[in-house]
């Protein structure tokens, strides 16, 4: 069977092939033992039937001879018979012969007298034929067929005794056409009866009518031993033949009588026995083909759905198969079913991790892309909008650092949960740290988009308890709309992103929406950054110096050196501009260490008595590396470190980290001076006065452009005033334009005065000009 | 048997022996001898034949031309005797026991009898014209004490020859005293018997 694995690919075709082969085997050789078991018993049986019908004959023949024997019997000894035979007296004779014939419906009857003679025949070849069996009559044989006048006859004969023998009587019936029909009616079965004889040569049909060739013939030959039944072409047609020899009273005369039945009529039973049994055969087969396909489907079709579930389990379906019975299929089922369960849990497992958010169990950023790209790809054809809101949560560093990362969790899981709710129905997703998307479609109105940003700001904003710190969230919401405000995906995010910007300058707990021009102020920053990285490398950065005007000594005590940007195409930048930038790119911490190295190297060049201020960005903490920038550069110059004054603001303080006092704590044990910048604006936290000793304080020009309009911010100038006095810091006010701002300064007992009102942020070479001055002014006085 | 004493100037005793096919004596053979002139033989005493036990007896009797025989029956049935041979025709109704008819036979040659009642009876009158005549006895010899010492003519007859006229015939040369005879007999006619 090892063709036939090859040949199907079905289990239930091989088993339906297999077994019905087996039951065709079964069914023909038990069909065809029947059939030929049915073609012998009909053969055994029309045998039986021939065999029959000759006893049938023999038993007619017999009576025949008995009737015609007592009828020659009777004549022959007729006392006045005899007597008109022994006389001679024909006439009597004859009408005797004559009126017995007609009695027994022989159509011959004669005498052959002892001397041979022939009485009673008128037809001349029939006596003569009747001459010849004087012999056999003499030798005691009274009855038998012979041939006379050319035609076979049945011959009885009765001796004529008067007393001694006269001759014979002798009776002749014709075994004619009509002898032989009424055989046949005799018999039970359609058979076909006739005599041959054999003329010397070949054997020839006398009566019957009975046709057949010399094939024939020699099949009649090599059956005459034998009384059996055998088969031959009589009338053309194959016919099972029984030949029985008859009686014969002349030597060389054999008579046979034919019994022929047509091998067709004789066997039609059988042949519709065996029609039947084939006809039953088949039907046997189709049905056993059908059952044993039935039998193998429910054997193979559990296993074929198996299969199926299978293949589609490979491609990556999750597919379960119904489970029947309690057999090793339906056990097999039920393991598939675990695993197929087992491979869709891995798979959603996967698929979570993959696209969603672990903490808030929102989308991804991937499923935010996929979603992004899906919009685009279906949102083209409709006239439907979909809005892309991009919010973060303001301050959000401030709480992470400042209550620690379970809190910044905690908030971002009560964030992720209120915009879910808010936006029910549209598109969330995390895209990382405190960024969130919100993906609406939008349909007409557009007004929709608004009333969701300002749902979003308001369910953020809403205060929160996270470990028994009440938390004021609040959130802004930069806002594009596809397809209008970006062509792809990454786009329309970036420029949300803007809008984003765009909202928290604007004021937190606020929404916007991208526009073009964000996008060109995104243009020039970017350009604005790369510019900034290469202005380093080309030298472009230039510093200025602010003078310092002291009160006290009413002479210029120090310098503040101001970073300016010699752009090769704009000119001039401001530090507005850019140092923002160069913080939150990072710039800052090289451009910052420049700076320090350049005002050092150049107030080396000054008077001893003139410091040199440099600011320093909370960045250039953050990043680390400060101290050793500081050292170096005061190495580089051999300047003084007391003539060395760093600014800085209250933010550097924001992580509330104590490295960066300890860095303060040890620059100022060198002699590096410490000057806190823009003091009044932001938290000016007083713990930070007390935590550091700061060696100045520098007041916000905004408190001294109002401090001759606004008494609160006199107030404050000499508060801030007595306070640095009272912790042994001078104070430097800055942004003073006019005298009357310097009165008022110096009444309230300001250390030093910066503003353009002495002098604005002057090259080097002025300073360098201004000391000469100086020198020369010196030098007259 | 005929005893002919008719003295011959050359007479010598003629035995002649007749037997059937398989070498046994034939009884009832009629035996004649013609050598030369015969005188007649003249009819002496009584013949008949007798009907009894449904026989005729004898069977086979030799008479001279014009003797007259009687047909007793002595038989409690009937008998119709009777005979269609050319020698004499003639039949006898014999109805009483005992009684008898006479019948006399004038013309030589063989008269078969019957009884058309009884057909298994048959008996044969050999009516003869030669004084040298005479049937075998169950010794199957025939023997002729002074028959001419002549060259002759020696015939058999007996009812169920196979011969022609039932006879066979032999020339005698002078010398031969000793005759043989061997001849074919037929069965008995069963006649009447279906089988046959």
């Amino acid at each position: 069977m090892a063709t036939n694995t090859k040949r199907f690919r079905s289990l239930s075709a091989r088993l339906t092939v297999q077994f019905a082969l087996l039951f065709a085997v079964a069914m023909l050789g038990v069909s065809a033992a029947l059939s030929t078991f049915i073609a012998g018993s009909a053969s055994r049986q029309v045998e039986s039937q021939l065999q029959s019908s000759g006893a049938v004959y023999d038993r007619l023949w017999q009576q025949r001879v008995r009737e015609l024997q007592g009828a020659a019997q009777l004549l022959s000894r007729d006392y006045g018979f005899r007597a008109a035979v022994a006389t001679g007296d024909t006439a009597t004779m004859e009408s005797a012969l004559g009126n017995a014939a007609a009695r027994l419906r022989v159509k011959t009857a004669f005498i052959i007298s002892l001397d041979g003679s022939v009485h009673g025949l008128s037809d001349l070849r029939l006596a003569k034929g009747a001459e010849t069996l004087w012999d056999p009559l003499d030798s005691g044989r009274l009855q038998g067929v012979a041939m006379i006048g050319g035609a076979p006859r049945q011959l009885v004969a009765a001796p004529v005794m008067a007393p001694n023998l006269l001759g014979w009587v002798v009776f002749a019936a014709d075994l004619d056409e009509r002898e032989m029909r009424s055989l046949e009616r005799l018999s039970a079965i359609p058979l076909n009866a006739g005599v041959v004889v054999h003329d010397g040569a070949s054997w020839k049909a006398t009566a019957g009518a009975m046709q057949f060739d010399a094939a024939a013939g020699r099949a009649l030959e090599s059956h005459l031993k034998s009384r059996d039944a055998f088969e031959m072409r009589v009338d053309n047609e194959p016919s099972i033949t029984l030949a029985k020899p008859l009686e014969t009273l002349l030597p060389g005369n054999e008579v046979l009588l034919i019994l022929a039945y047509p091998k067709a009529e004789a066997l039609a039973g059988a042949r519709k026995l065996q029609l039947a049994l084939g006809l039953m055969t088949l039907v046997g087969l189709l049905l056993a083909a059908f059952a044993t396909w039935r039998a193998a489907g429910r054997i193979t079709e559990p296993l074929a759905r198996l299969d199926h579930a299978a293949g589609r389990l490979a491609s990556g379906e999750h597919v379960k198969v119904h489970v029947r019975g309690e057999d090793e299929l339906a056990r097999l089922a039920t393991t598939f079913n675990e695993m197929s369960d087992r491979i869709e849990e891995r798979e959603r497992r996967i698929t979570q991790l993959a696209f969603n958010d672990v903490l808030t169990g929102l989308p991804n950023r991937t499923m935010f892309q996929q979603q992004l790209e899906h919009v685009y790809r279906t949102a083209s054809a409709g006239d439907s909008l979909v809005a892309l809101h991009c919010l973060d949560l303001d301050q959000f560093k401030v709480i992470n650092d400042t209550l620690g990362h379970p809190a910044g969790d905690a908030l971002l899981i009560e964030a992720g949960r209120r915009i879910r709710d808010v936006a029910r129905g549209h598109f969330v997703a995390r895209l990382g740290g405190d960024e969130f998307v919100v993906l609406q479609t939008v349909g007409g109105d557009r007004n929709a988009i608004d009333r969701l940003a300002e749902n979003l700001i308001e369910a953020i904003s809403r205060p929160l308890n996270i470990d028994g710190n009440e938390l004021m969230p609040s959130t802004s919401v930069g806002i594009a709309i596809a397809p209008a405000d970006g062509p792809d995906g990454g786009t329309l995010l970036r420029n949300a992103d803007l809008a984003l910007y765009r909202a928290k300058e604007a004021g937190r707990g606020t929404f916007a929406f991208f526009e073009e021009s964000l996008n060109r102020r995104a243009q020039d920053r970017r350009r604005l950054e790369t510019d900034l990285r290469l202005a380093l490398e080309r030298g472009e950065f230039e510093l200025f110096y602010q003078p310092l005007f002291d009160l006290e000594s009413n002479r210029i005590g120090s310098f503040e050196a101001l970073i300016r940007w010699n752009h090769p195409e704009r000119g001039l930048v401001s530090p507005i501009e850019f140092i923002a930038v160069a913080e939150e790119t990072g710039i800052i911490v090289p451009m910052g260490a420049w700076a320090l190295q350049e005002a050092c190297r150049q107030a080396s060049q000054w008077p001893d008595d003139i410091r040199v201020a440099v600011n320093v960005s909370p960045v250039q903490f953050q990043r680390g590396g400060l101290n050793e920038t500081i050292m170096q550069a005061l190495a580089l110059s051999r300047l003084q470190p007391n003539r060395l004054e760093i600014e800085i603001t209250e933010s550097v303080f924001l992580d509330g980290s104590d490295q960066i006092l300890k860095l303060l704590h040890s620059l100022r044990s060198i002699g590096v001076r410490v000057a806190l910048d823009d003091f009044g604006t932001g938290y000016s936290s007083l713990s930070y006065l007390q935590s550091f000793p700061f060696d100045k304080i520098k007041i916000d020009r905004s408190f001294i452009e109002n401090i001759l309009t606004r008494p609160g911010a006199a107030a404050i100038v000499a508060a801030i005033t007595e306070l640095a006095n009272a912790l042994g810091m001078e104070t430097t006010a800055e942004g003073v334009e006019d005298n009357a701002q310097l009165a008022e300064l110096r009444s309230r007992g300001c250390s030093s005065v910066q503003g353009f009102l002495f002098a604005k942020p002057m090259q080097v070479r002025e300073v360098e000009k201004l000391f000469s001055e100086d020198r020369a002014a010196r030098s007259v006085a | 048997m005929l005893a002919l004493a008719a003295a011959q100037a050359s007479a010598a005793p003629l035995t002649v022996r007749v037997v059937d096919s398989n070498g046994r004596p034939v009884n009832d053979a009629v035996v004649s001898l013609r050598s030369g002139p015969a005188s007649r033989p003249v009819p002496t005493g009584n013949y008949s034949v007798s009907q009894k036990d449904m026989q005729f007896h004898p069977f086979v009797l030799v008479v001279p031309v014009g003797a007259k025989v009687s047909f007793p029956n002595l038989d409690p049935t009937r008998h119709h005797v009777y005979s269609f041979s050319p020698a004499k025709q003639f039949e006898l109704k014999l109805f009483a026991r005992d009684q008898s008819r006479s019948v006399t036979f004038d013309k030589p040659g063989v008269v078969a009898l019957g009884c058309n009642i009884h057909d298994a009876m048959t008996a044969y009158l050999f009516v003869t014209d030669n004084q040298w005549t005479a049937k075998t006895g169950p010794n199957g010899i025939v023997r002729f004490a002074d028959a001419p010492n002549s060259a002759g003519k020696v015939s058999v007859w007996h009812p169920y020859l196979r011969a022609k006229a039932n006879v066979v015939e032999r020339q005698l040369v002078a010398s031969e005293r000793n005759a043989s005879f061997t001849v074919a007999l037929r069965s008995p006619p069963m006649a009447m018997s279906d089988g046959y």
